[in-house]
């Protein structure tokens, strides 16, 4: 090695300053400690993050709006430019949803008979608030977005978020003014699902990919790409019938693709589901006279008794949820919780 | 002003890192490594103060935004000021690509680092090729974030830029 030189021009040689190296040591042990800190999940760190998030929610609301608008205008682009393809393609699927339409309410029909026959209980509705997403998570260890709602407005750790499209995740911390929301497919996400027309019970793991993976499938279950995929409500935290996905993939190695588009959000819902698992693991802060599920259509036609600051603040967006109420506007704040 | 530069522009792009921008589940590591780089950039530009506390600091920032663990992007960001501390300098060499040399090892090191931590972290072994597209858009994205951090030093870019590609040319 003697006698070659270096590819670098060196800087010139300083002595060694023990403070500063010290200096740089020890705080690279306290990343590692505070890496650790993360790791158990002490209070300390929770707490920190909770009221650093709290402190920068207005920030980062402010900072995300000419994100937001730069993506809207790109997409407006994007659809200016294949917009007589488009057309053609949204005549076909009126044509065919037009069908839909007249089958299901031919089915609707026919349920509220047998319904009233067997003088079934009727589904709980919902109350959902809306939201925007103002921040969302970077990085290799989580998917995740940040949305201004928070406790003040009823919002509690467990409760099912969704989009236009269906299931976007649940909110796993929730601060004053905004919340984050655990994406379906971050690697902790763990959501109980059914497959198919047959109903086939498995859980969709998220692995920080676009697609999730279907896990505890029973042996012999007949699957095939396109079966639509929703929840199951069997983890008594979120509800029943949500539309999450649908298969794809071969036979052997199917996955799930989101109906919504995970890496793009932006007008999301939160579901206010109350169960009794919810309720023992993080209870309410406001409200608890609140009716979070009517029986009755009449309680649903109600506003809900929740603070309504954050609705009013976002524009209301031309959302349509996963199996919404028939006639119930979207901001009003009424979802049925069925496919 | 011009001392608290370095840390303004890069508290800025954590907080640029933070919004939705919308990009794809695979380019999910990119901006935060962009502040990674600024903090090697600044490191690497004589004349200019961001110690490595302060890198530190705007790391774990990086860290509360994402929601990630805390020490994670901390640490990343110390690597860098540590190896910009150390990188051949721009003075010296005047020459863009070493910089560029020393980068691709900082984001290749950083990668490596981030998928391991990452894998520790959650016990099992993590998808690497996010981590990669990442370090690899960081790699080519490096001149862009330089010419970025000398303009906004100098408030324009001019003489610089003759100055850095001087043995290019």
């Amino acid at each position: 090695m003697r006698g070659r030189t270096s590819p670098f021009k060196p800087r010139p040689r300083r002595s060694w300053r023990a403070p500063g190296e010290l200096l740089n040591f020890t705080l690279y042990f306290l990343c590692a400690v505070l890496l650790v800190l993360s790791r158990i999940g002490h209070d300390a760190v929770v707490d920190v993050r909770d009221r650093f998030v709290d402190l920068t929610a207005p920030l980062l609301e402010a900072a995300s709006v000419p994100a937001i608008m730069g993506r809207h205008a790109l997409d407006r682009v994007r659809s200016y430019a294949g917009l007589a393809d488009e057309i053609d393609r949204l005549k076909a699927e009126n044509q065919q949803l037009k069908q839909y339409e007249w089958r299901a309410k031919l089915l609707e029909r026919n349920v509220a008979q047998l319904r009233s026959l067997l003088n079934a209980v009727d589904e709980p509705a919902l109350h959902y608030m809306t939201g925007s997403v103002i921040a969302d998570a970077r990085g290799p260890f989580l998917r995740s977005a940040l949305i201004n709602l928070g406790r003040d407005q009823g919002v509690r750790i467990g409760y099912a978020v969704i989009n236009g499209d269906g299931l976007i995740g649940r909110t796993v911390d929730a601060g004053a003014s905004v919340s984050r929301v655990l994406l379906l497919n971050d690697l902790n996400s763990r959501i109980p699902v059914l497959v198919g027309q047959g109903g086939v019970r498995a859980l969709a793991t998220g692995d920080n990919g676009a697609e999730l993976r279907l896990e505890f499938l029973p042996p012999g279950a007949a699957l095939h790409p396109g079966d639509e995929v929703y929840t199951s409500g069997s983890d008594g935290v979120l509800p029943r019938g949500l539309r999450v996905g649908v298969v794809t993939g071969s036979p052997g190695a199917l996955k799930v693709r989101p109906h919504a588009e995970l890496s793009s959000l932006d007008v999301v819902s939160v579901l206010y589901f109350d169960t009794p698992a919810l309720n023992s693991t993080d209870p309410p802060v406001v409200s608890a006279e609140r009716p979070l599920s009517p029986a009755s259509p009449a309680d649903a036609e109600e506003p809900p008794a929740v603070p309504t600051a954050a609705s009013e603040t976002v524009p209301p967006a031309p959302i349509k949820h996963a199996g919404a109420a028939d006639g119930a506007p979207p901001s009003e704040g009424m979802a049925q919780a069925q496919q | 002003m011009t001392a608290m530069l370095p840390a303004l522009s890069v508290l800025f792009a954590v907080f640029a890192a933070a919004v939705p921008w919308g990009l794809p589940a695979d380019a999910t590591f990119i901006l935060p490594l962009v502040v990674v780089m600024m903090v090697f950039c600044w490191r690497a530009l004589p004349g200019t103060a961001l110690p490595p506390y302060l890198a530190m600091l705007l790391g774990l920032l990086t860290d509360l935004t994402s929601g990630g663990p805390l020490g994670f992007w901390a640490l990343m960001c110390l690597i860098a000021a540590t190896a910009g501390g150390r990188a051949p300098s721009l003075t010296d060499g005047r020459d863009v690509r070493r910089l560029w040399l020393v980068w691709t090892g900082v984001a290749s090191l950083a990668a490596a680092i981030g998928w391991l931590l990452a894998s520790l972290y959650f016990l099992r072994w993590i998808d690497w090729w996010p981590i990669a597209f990442g370090a690899l858009a960081s790699v080519v994205l490096f001149p862009v974030v330089l010419h970025g951090v000398l303009w906004i030093r100098r408030g324009r870019l001019l003489p610089e830029r003759t100055a850095l590609y001087r043995r290019w040319t």
